[in-house]
């Protein structure tokens, strides 16, 4: 006689084979044959299954053994109720949903639908694992609560801090400062009293911890429904801006709004300096050199497909900018790059990119100042 | 008789676990051993109170008393059934001195270790200039025209894998990277400093006598990381403007060998698109300009103009000259060396040879072969979606046997 356990995973077995069989002539592929052969293990793993449950008998107590209702491990029901069905229903619901709307909800479901089972089956295991419901317990803690403990605070922990990360996202700059400040502040004088409190219980502790963690989270809900701060971003320079080609309003506008740091500042090329008699002059970094060499007014080299920094210092009065022609390659437009117009004394960065050696330009490859065409450095690209 | 065994065993294993670490140490070609200093930077790292030599030893000393010190009461207070001795906490003295005895020996090294780092970053001296760039897994050298130490570099020069410097001469590396951090380290000549992309580093380097520095990179770089290597060959004066002189040859197309000239349109037709040599124009007379960035992530490849003055390729990971040729050339005199480097592969070929003696074909034939079996790239186009269709390195390109004759009979002349 097949018992009831056994006729479950028979039909899943049978199931299973024909879902392999239906999978493998309907879909070609890699992905065909990766299906086949995770269903046909499937079939596998329940047809191993049932031999093991007709082989047992489905673990069933001979009803002739005198209280048996009363003694044995697999009489006994459920101690409590379990959240673990409706975790693995809602993972199930997610998959559904995640195939129709996104690939991540489908993974973190079919993660929620797997720990769902885990804990379900061994929760199911452990009430029955003796007659001593102390026991059960105890077996169940120790077998996962080695896996719960970290997963938890891992998933605790990230969540208070991706609510932190758009609190701080959603309030200005100037806001955010305030609101690290206090909560920095707020966090350690907590920490001050319960520390000093010895007379405050767990309970109290992790009720204060709890209650904080999840006003931060409501408040982390809010700002990000509420949707960033508007960050603005310097515009790079056009063309038409960096040979000064546009109208002067609008490269007014442009170099306002330009970006004015100056970074790096210790791992550049070379610096290149408008003088104040109106001569551009640059001198590689690192490199001293002697007479034409130390400022060559000529030549710089920078290696070719690689980013490479200089420095523009204007000492020249008026307003001026470093514009670098970085070569025309095909049928591509010129490579054009420029820093804002500066007044005198003032320093700006420019980064340079050239993708080829000059060889492969139709066209030169300088760095020049646009209103003193005459002033430019050619840019070697070996 | 049994505890004199048992003592005599014991004896026996620590014996054996000395030597074993002694001669751990020893080796036969120590090419980038790190004690031999072969340059003024080298013996500044070597040498003084924060040497690091001065410091091995002394790290040495205070392990050998930690070491012998754990051993001998691990030995001596083994549970042996005994009573628990009286317990004591805390003992001033003891703790101070602890305290005081490391703080000397490190205030010892790091104050002048402060100078020394100083003096090691200063270029002013330099009077010459080599731009170094790193990329998955190679490095290219480019030389801008100038004057390097008395010697004139009128035009841009490009290799890779070696650097040739003049020896004597103090020289400035700009150091940066075109796709990931890099380290470039030479031991023999200096300490190792950091290629980062966007950034520029500076790195001065002087060698005493001739000879071959080799290097590796220090800084994990990906798949090949541990097949990225350099070196640093160092000519006297004379040799430097010879091989300055060469690398300027202008380009001559292979004439009268059919092989090579055959070769020639294999180049132009399956290399020609990443590697360049400098001159090379097609049947039409237009230059042939490699457009690398099109196909690599680090948007470019080795400039191969003159590849056969060069003894190792594909980032000096495979010899281009063989063994035997490889050890001469390494063990060889200072005042011998120049010669011998700069005949590269043709060393000791007579001078009518058609195929160097010293060429090590097998290994370059292999790698046209299939270079991504001989050096993993990530070039299985399977998986280039994630570079946007770019290759980290040489793919295979699926040369038959005549092909890769055809090329070996070019590249041959690009000497």
């Amino acid at each position: 006689m097949i018992t009831t356990g056994s006729r479950l995973f028979f039909g899943a077995t049978v199931l299973s084979v024909v879902a392999a069989v239906v999978f493998a002539v309907t879909t070609g592929g890699p992905t065909g044959f990766m299906g086949t052969v995770g269903l046909v293990t499937l079939a596998v793993v329940f047809a191993f299954l049932a031999g093991v449950n007709q082989y047992c008998r489905d673990s069933s107590v001979p009803a002739s053994q005198a209280g048996v209702e009363h003694n044995t491990a697999v009489s006994r029901q459920p101690v409590g109720r379990s959240m673990w069905p409706l975790v693995s229903a809602l993972g199930i619901a997610g998959l559904v949903v995640g195939v129709v709307s996104h690939p991540a909800v489908f993974k973190v479901s079919f993660v929620v639908l797997l720990a769902g089972f885990a804990e379900w089956l061994v929760q199911a295991w452990s009430e029955r694992a003796s007659a001593d419901n102390t026991y059960n317990r105890q077996i169940r803690a120790r077998l996962l609560h080695p896996l719960e403990f970290p997963v938890l605070a891992t998933v605790g922990l990230g969540a208070v801090i991706y609510a932190f990360s758009r609190i701080m996202l959603a309030a200005s700059k100037s806001a955010g400062l305030w609101i690290f400040m206090v909560l920095g502040a707020v966090v350690m004088a907590g920490a001050f009293v319960l520390a000093g409190k010895r007379s405050a219980t767990r309970k109290v502790v992790a009720t204060v911890c709890t209650l904080s963690a999840v006003a931060l989270m409501g408040v982390g809900i809010a700002s990000a429904i509420g949707g960033q701060r508007s960050i603005k971003l310097h515009p790079e320079l056009s063309r038409g801006v960096c040979l000064e080609e546009v109208g002067e309003e609008e490269m007014h506008h442009a170099d306002e709004n330009a970006n004015r740091n100056v970074s790096a500042q210790a791992a550049i090329a070379a610096n290149v300096e408008l003088q104040e008699n109106g001569t551009l002059i640059a001198w590689v970094n690192g490199f001293n050199g002697e007479g034409d060499q130390q400022h060559s007014q000529s030549t710089l080299q920078i290696p070719r497909s690689t980013r490479v920094g200089v420095l523009f210092h204007n000492n020249l009065e008026g307003e001026y900018r470093l514009t670098a022609r970085l070569g025309t390659f095909g049928e591509d437009p010129e490579i054009v790059e420029c820093t804002a117009r500066l007044e005198a004394g003032r320093t700006a960065y420019l980064s340079l990119l050239a993708p080829r050696a000059d060889a492969a330009s139709s066209t030169e490859l300088v760095l020049f100042v646009p209103n003193l065409p005459e002033q430019k450095i050619t840019l070697v690209v070996p | 008789m049994t505890t004199l065994h048992g003592m005599r065993r014991r004896v026996a294993a620590a014996l054996t676990v000395l030597a074993a670490g002694v001669l751990a140490g020893c080796a036969k070609d120590a090419p980038q051993d790190l004690f031999r200093p072969a340059g003024p930077n080298a013996r500044e790292i070597d040498e003084g109170l924060a040497g690091q030599r001065y410091i091995f030893y002394m790290a040495g000393v205070v392990a050998l008393i930690v070491l012998v010190a754990v051993a001998y009461i691990v030995v001596r207070y083994r549970d042996r059934g005994q009573d628990i001795p009286q317990q004591t906490h805390g003992n001033p003295k003891l703790e101070i001195a602890l305290t005081i005895i490391p703080a000397v020996i490190l205030a010892t090294i790091a104050v002048p270790t402060v100078k020394k780092v100083f003096d090691l970053a200063d270029t002013s001296d330099a009077a010459c200039v080599v731009n170094v760039t790193g990329q998955q897994w190679w490095w290219e050298y480019d030389y801008p025209a100038q004057n390097c130490g008395g010697i004139e570099i009128p035009e841009p020069i490009v290799t890779s894998g070696e650097m040739v410097l003049p020896v004597g001469t103090p020289v400035v590396l700009r150091i940066t990277s075109r796709d990931v951090i890099h380290s470039f380290w030479i031991p023999r000549l200096n300490g190792k400093r950091d290629a980062v992309p966007g950034r520029l580093h500076t790195l001065r380097m002087e060698a005493d006598a001739p000879g071959i520095y080799i290097g590796q990179c220090t800084e994990f770089c990906g798949l090949s990381h541990a097949r990225m290597r350099q070196a640093v060959a160092a000519l006297s004066p004379t040799d430097f403007q010879t091989w300055v002189d060469n690398q300027l040859t202008p380009y001559s197309a292979p004439m009268g060998n059919e092989v090579a000239v055959e070769g020639e349109a294999t180049y132009i037709a399956q290399c020609a698109r990443c590697h360049q040599v400098n001159g090379l124009v097609d049947p039409d007379g237009n230059p042939v300009l490699a457009n690398p960035d099109q196909y690599v992530v680090s948007g470019v490849a080795p400039n191969l103009t003159h590849l056969m003055t060069r003894t190792g390729f594909a980032g000096y990971t495979f010899d281009l000259i063989t063994e035997e040729c490889r050890d001469r050339l390494w063990n060889a005199t200072p005042d011998e060396f120049g010669a011998l480097y700069l005949q590269g592969v043709w060393m000791d070929s007579p001078a009518d040879a058609t195929v160097p003696v010293c060429f090590d074909e097998a290994a370059l034939r292999e790698w046209l072969r299939n270079a991504p079996g001989m050096k993993p790239m990530f070039v299985d186009p399977a998986n280039l979606a994630s570079t946007g269709g770019l290759y980290r390195g040489m793919p295979a390109l699926g040369l038959n046997e005549d092909q890769i004759d055809t090329l070996i009979a070019y590249l041959l002349e690009r000497k």
